[in-house]
C-alpha cells in the first residue's frame, strides 16, 4: 500500500506507513473522489455486481467466469432536523458492536481571511483543550473509557468532531461531542503550546516534497480564495491570539450549520434521546457564508527547486467542473481510466512500462461546488521530462480516440464495485453522507451513481477529455533539483519562479 | 459474525453491552501442505482472497537486502496464464481492489472483490502459486519502480526511515532483525531472474502458505474450488528457518542519526517486547495502552499536554502491523518530534517518570479497565478493518505461525487475564532502561557521505 503522505494543511504525524514495502497502489482509491453514496428511500437501490473474465491470448487457460450477478442494497437511514436546524442522520451499519458520532460543522479553512489562514485548525485543536466543565485530560479520559478518542479536525469547508466509541456508549459519546462543540472553555493558557505545535509540524511540512508542490498548485489555480491558502506562515501562527479564536468560533459555530452523523450499531431510541437533551439547546448561528471560488489555469512550469533531490514531484492539472455538473461523473469515470486506478494508462505507462515511479495517481479533487483534475507523480530525477511528457502524451491520446468498449467496461466495473467498498465502513458511510450534504446533491445522485457510470460510453470519455482536460490550459508544478531538471522541464511551458 | 448478531438490530435499550467475538473458523489443511481458513460473514456481498507466504523480509538472502520486497512486486508481473499487467486488469473489471505486501514473517497477496467473483481469483490465485513466467525487463521495470518507493518513502523525505526501518537496525543484533529490508539500491540493483527463479522454488510453494477467503459466500462451493485449483500445486522442500532469536539485552543503546531534510530533531525509544504469546506479551499489550494509544495515555499526558515538548507522540508494538500479525522477536516502540531548545536527556527523563512507576507499583484497577475498553474497541477495529481483510490478515497469521486460526476468538480472553501484578512482572523486565535503545534524529548533514540510502547510522550499522 502506498505509504500515505498527508498533503493537508496538517502536517504529517509522525507514525511508521501503515504497510511499509508494497506493491499495488491506493487500496483506498474511493476515499478520493467520495463519489457519496447512501440513499433515501434508502431501499431502493439495488445495485448488480457482474463479473467479468479477461480474454488471453491463445494457448493459455481462460479465467473461470464470474457466478450470477449480487444485488447489494444501501443500509437504511432515518434523518430529520431539530427545531434549532441542525440535522440528524442515523444509520444501523456493521457487523461488529460499535458506532461512529461525527458532527460536521459548515466551518473551516474557507471561512479565514487571507491574514488568518490555519486559524480553523487551531480552533480545532483549541476545542480539545476542555469545556466548561470538564478539562483536557477528562475529556480524554472519559472517551477512552469508551474505548475511543474525541477528535476535532478542520478541513477546508467542514470541521468534524466526533469518535468511533464501542457500541453501548452511543449516548454517552453524543453528549460528550455536544459539550465539546457548544461549551469550549479556550484556555488562553492552552494557547502557545498549540502554537508551538503547528510552527513545528509547519517547520516539517515545509521540508516535504508533496506538501510543497500542493501549495504551489492550490496558489496558482486559485490565486484569490482561501482554497489557494493551504500552509499559513509562521508569522500568522504567531499573530493568533484567544480573541480570534473565539471569534473564529462564535462567527461559524451554530446548530444550523452543523449535521450529526450516529452510524454503526447502537440503541437509537437512547441515541435520539441523547441528542434532543444534548443539541436541543444549542443556537441556530449565523448562515454558512461559501464563496464561490473562480479557479484558472494556464500552461506554465512552476519550478521550486529541492537541491539534490533524487525524485522529482509532479503535480499536473486543472480546474474540471465540479460535483454538481452533470459532467461530473463522466469526469470520473475519465479519471479513473486515465490515472485513477492501477490498471489506469498513466500508471500503466510510467509505473509498469518505464518504471520512473511508484505510485503515481489522478484524482478529481473537490471542494465546494469546485473541483480540479491532478495527476500527482514523485519520478526518478533524471526521468523527470520524460515523465512529463509521457503523462500529457497519455491526455492527448485519451482527446484523440475514444477508448474500446472493453478497456471502458472494465473501469465501470471497477467503480460499481468500489461503490460497495465505499459503502461498507462506518467511515465510509459518513463520508458518503457529508460529501451530498456538504454539495447540496440529491439523494438521487446517489441512487443514480452506479447507472450513470454504467451509462457512460466511449465517445462520452473522450469528448470529456477534450471537454476538461486540456494540456495547454496545465498547470505543471514541480519540486525537483533544479541543476538536473531545468533544462528537462523548460520545454513545457513558460518557467515561472 | 457475532453471536447475538441476528437480535442485536432489534436489540432492546440496555442489550448492547458486552459482547464478546465468536467468528466462525473453518480450517484445513491440503495434502500438498497448503493451509486453508475459510470464514463466512454475510454483512456485505465482497469477499477477500488472501494468500501469504511465510517468507518476510528478515530471512532474505545475505547479499539481497530488499529482495523479499522486490519478489513481492515480481508476483505481479506475470505467471502461467495471465501475462503483466492481466492480474491487475482481472481483479479491477471484476470490481475488486488488490495488493500485497511484505513484512517480518510473511508477504502477502490479496484481492476485496464482489463475492460472485470468488472463483475467478482463487484461479488466479493458483495461477501464480504454480509458476511465475517473468521476462528480464519486467525484472528492470520492477527494479525501477522499488528503487523509487525507496525514494519517495525513505530517501526523499524528512525522518524519512524513522524509525520503523532505523529502529530495528538499531535495536536488534541478530542480522535476520538488524538489515535494511527495504534493501540497499545496490543490491536491489544486484538482483537476477535466476535469483528470482530460486527464491520462488524454496518459499512460494503450497506447504509455505495459507490460503484465506472471509466474506459473503458458501464454504462448501469454496472448498471444491480450491480442491480444483489448489489440490494439483506440487509441494517443496522449504529451507530450515534461520535462528532468529535476539539476545537479552543488558545494557542501552543509543544510536545518532544525521538527516539532512529534517528542520527539528527527533527522538525514539524501543523496548525488546516478552515472546509472543506469552502472558507477559498480552500484559506489553495492555501497557501499551495504558503508556501509549490515545490522548488519554500516559506518555501523551505528560509529554503533549502537560509540558508541551511535543505535538504527538506515536508508536506501539510492530509499526508494519499490529501486534497480532508478526511471529518472531518485536520491538514496542515510541517516537516523538521536538524542538531543538529541548533535550533529548530532558524527554527521556520525562518518559521515564512515567514508565518507571509501572515497574514499581501495581496499576490501579481504573486504569486497568480503561486499558482493556480501548484494546477490545481497538481489536473491533482491526478484525473489522478494510472490509473484512483485517480478518484475514489475523487468521493467516495464526494459521501460519501456531496452526490455529481459531486463536482470533480466544484474544479477548487472553486480554481479560491480564491483572495488575502481571502488568508490574512484565514491566520489571521489559520497561528496563538496559532493555531499551535510544534513536536520536539530528538535524544536518550525515559526517560520511558513502552511506547510499541515507538510513544507516554513524555507529549502528546496518548488517553488522
Amino acid at each position: 500500500m502506498k505509504i500515505s503522505v498527508n498533503v493537508g494543511r496538517r502536517a504529517t504525524r509522525r507514525t511508521a506507513p501503515r504497510t511499509a514495502p508494497c506493491t499495488a497502489h491506493r487500496a483506498a482509491h474511493y476515499t478520493v473522489h467520495r463519489t457519496a453514496n447512501l440513499l433515501a428511500p434508502w431501499s431502493a437501490l439495488v445495485l448488480l455486481l457482474l463479473g467479468v473474465a479477461v480474454p488471453v491470448a491463445a494457448q493459455k487457460e481462460a479465467p473461470p467466469p464470474a457466478g450470477p450477478p449480487v444485488s447489494f442494497a444501501l443500509p437504511a437511514k432515518s434523518e430529520l432536523t431539530l427545531p434549532n436546524g441542525m440535522a440528524v442522520t442515523l444509520v444501523q451499519y456493521g457487523s461488529l458492536p460499535k458506532v461512529d458520532v461525527a458532527l460536521v460543522v459548515r466551518a473551516g479553512n474557507i471561512n479565514e481571511s487571507a491574514r488568518q489562514v490555519s486559524l480553523a485548525d487551531v480552533m480545532g485543536d483549541l476545542m480539545q483543550q476542555g469545556t466548561k466543565t470538564r478539562s483536557a485530560e477528562q475529556l480524554a479520559r472519559e472517551a477512552a473509557s469508551m474505548g475511543g478518542s474525541l477528535d476535532v479536525s478542520a478541513g477546508m469547508d467542514q470541521t468534524y468532531i466526533g469518535g468511533s466509541v464501542l457500541s453501548e456508549f452511543a449516548p454517552k459519546m453524543t453528549a460528550l461531542v455536544a459539550d465539546v462543540a457548544r461549551n469550549p472553555a479556550f484556555p488562553d493558557s492552552e494557547l502557545q503550546r498549540i502554537k508551538d505545535n503547528h510552527l513545528r509540524q509547519l517547520a516539517v511540512t515545509m521540508t516535504q516534497p508533496q506538501p510543497l508542490a500542493l501549495q504551489k498548485f492550490r496558489a496558482v489555480l486559485y490565486p484569490d480564495h482561501p482554497y489557494g491558502r493551504v500552509f499559513p506562515t509562521a508569522e500568522m501562527v504567531k499573530s493568533f491570539t484567544i480573541g480570534d479564536v473565539r471569534r473564529f468560533y462564535e462567527a461559524n459555530f451554530g446548530a444550523g450549520r452543523a449535521h450529526l452523523y450516529v452510524v454503526g450499531r447502537f440503541d437509537s431510541t437512547a441515541v435520539m434521546s441523547a441528542i434532543r437533551d444534548a443539541f436541543g439547546g444549542w443556537e441556530r448561528g449565523r448562515p454558512a457564508q461559501m464563496a464561490a471560488p473562480r479557479p484558472r489555469s494556464a500552461r506554465a512550469v512552476y519550478l521550486i527547486d529541492r537541491p539534490d533531490a533524487p525524485q522529482s514531484t509532479l503535480l499536473i492539472g486543472l480546474p474540471v467542473a465540479g460535483p454538481t455538473s452533470p459532467d461530473f461523473v463522466p469526469l470520473l469515470v475519465t479519471d479513473a481510466l486515465l490515472g485513477g486506478s492501477f490498471a489506469s494508462r498513466i500508471t500503466s505507462n510510467i509505473r509498469e512500462q518505464k518504471g520512473y515511479t511508484y505510485s503515481p495517481y489522478s484524482t478529481v479533487s473537490t471542494r465546494y461546488h469546485d473541483a480540479y483534475w491532478a495527476e500527482e507523480a514523485d519520478v526518478t530525477t533524471k526521468f523527470t521530462g520524460p515523465s512529463i511528457k509521457e503523462i500529457l502524451g497519455e491526455v492527448d491520446r485519451l482527446r484523440g480516440a475514444a477508448p474500446s468498449g472493453p478497456e471502458l467496461a472494465g473501469i465501470q466495473n471497477y467503480l460499481a464495485g468500489t461503490f460497495v467498498l465505499q459503502n461498507s465502513t462506518r467511515s465510509g458511510i459518513i463520508n458518503q453522507l457529508s460529501f451530498i450534504n456538504l454539495q447540496d446533491l440529491p439523494d438521487s445522485y446517489l441512487t443514480g451513481w452506479v447507472q450513470r457510470v454504467r451509462g457512460v460510453t466511449p465517445a462520452q470519455v473522450q469528448q470529456t477529455t477534450k471537454k476538461y482536460l486540456d494540456p495547454s490550459r496545465m498547470t505543471i508544478v514541480v519540486v525537483g533539483d533544479e541543476k538536473v531538471v531545468g533544462d528537462q522541464v523548460k520545454e513545457f511551458g513558460k518557467m515561472v519562479k | 459474525m457475532l453471536v447475538c448478531l441476528a437480535a442485536l438490530a432489534a436489540a432492546p435499550p440496555g442489550a448492547l453491552a458486552q459482547e464478546k467475538i465468536d467468528f466462525p473458523v473453518i480450517y484445513d489443511t491440503l495434502p500438498n501442505g497448503l493451509k486453508v481458513v475459510l470464514s463466512p460473514d454475510s454483512s456485505a456481498p465482497i469477499v477477500t482472497v488472501a494468500v501469504y507466504y511465510h517468507i518476510g523480509f528478515r530471512i532474505e538472502p545475505r547479499d539481497r537486502t530488499g529482495f523479499a520486497h522486490l519478489f513481492e512486486h515480481l508476483m505481479f508481473q506475470g505467471s502461467k496464464n495471465l501475462g503483466k499487467m492481466e492480474f491487475v486488469k482481472l481483479i479491477q473489471a471484476n470490481g475488486g481492489i488488490l495488493n500485497g505486501s511484505t513484512r517480518f514473517d510473511f508477504t502477502n497477496y490479496f484481492e476485496i472483490v464482489p463475492s460472485n467473483t470468488l472463483r475467478t481469483m482463487l484461479w488466479a490465485e493458483a495461477d501464480r502459486m504454480r509458476g511465475l513466467d517473468i521476462t528480464q525487463d519486467n525484472l528492470t521495470n520492477q527494479q525501477g519502480v522499488v528503487k523509487n518507493e525507496v525514494r519517495v518513502n525513505v530517501l526523499n523525505q524528512p525522518y524519512g526511515g524513522f524509525p520503523w526501518l532505523d529502529m530495528p537496525q538499531a535495536a536488534n543484533t541478530n542480522w535476520y532483525n538488524a538489515h535494511n529490508f527495504y534493501g540497499d539500491l545496490a543490491d536491489i540493483d544486484a538482483a537476477t531472474l535466476e535469483d528470482a527463479k530460486s527464491f520462488f522454488h524454496q518459499y512460494y510453494s503450497p506447504n509455505n502458505a495459507v490460503l484465506v477467503v472471509v466474506g459473503d459466500f458458501d464454504p462448501a462451493q469454496a472448498k471444491q474450488w480450491v480442491q480444483e485449483y489448489f489440490a494439483g500445486i506440487p509441494s517443496a522442500e522449504r529451507p530450515p528457518m534461520p535462528d532468529l532469536t535476539e539476545p537479552r539485552q543488558t545494557v542501552e543503546k543509543r544510536v545518532t542519526k544525521k538527516d539532512p531534510l529534517a528542520p527539528r530533531p527527533a527522538l525514539a525509544v524501543a523496548y525488546h517486547m516478552p515472546e509472543r504469546g506469552t502472558p507477559e506479551y498480552y500484559a506489553m499489550g495492555v501497557i501499551d495502552q495504558i503508556l501509549l494509544q490515545g490522548k488519554d495515555s500516559r506518555l501523551y499526558q505528560a509529554l503533549v499536554q502537560r509540558r508541551g515538548l511535543t505535538g504527538d507522540v506515536s508508536g506501539g508494538i510492530n509499526l508494519l502491523g499490529n501486534m497480532y500479525d508478526y511471529e518472531g522477536p518485536m520491538l514496542w516502540m515510541a517516537s516523538l518530534i521536538h524542538d531543538q531548545n529541548v533535550s533529548a536527556d530532558s524527554i527521556l527523563a520525562v518518559m521515564d517518570s512515567v514508565i518507571a512507576p509501572l515497574r514499581s507499583a501495581p496499576v490501579d484497577q481504573a486504569a486497568l479497565d480503561r486499558a482493556l475498553v480501548k484494546m477490545r474497541s481497538d481489536l473491533y477495529d482491526t478484525l473489522g478493518g478494510m472490509f473484512g481483510f483485517g480478518r484475514a490478515d489475523l487468521l493467516a497469521s495464526f494459521a501460519l505461525f501456531d496452526g490455529d486460526p481459531a486463536r482470533i476468538n480466544r484474544i479477548e480472553d487472553q486480554l481479560r487475564a491480564v491483572t495488575p501484578d502481571l502488568i508490574r512482572k512484565t514491566a520489571q523486565e521489559y520497561l528496563r532502561p538496559t532493555n531499551r535503545t535510544v534513536l536520536i534524529v539530528e538535524p544536518g548533514a550525515p559526517a560520511s557521505a558513502t552511506d547510499s540510502t541515507g538510513t544507516s547510522h554513524s555507529n549502528n550499522g546496518r548488517g553488522s
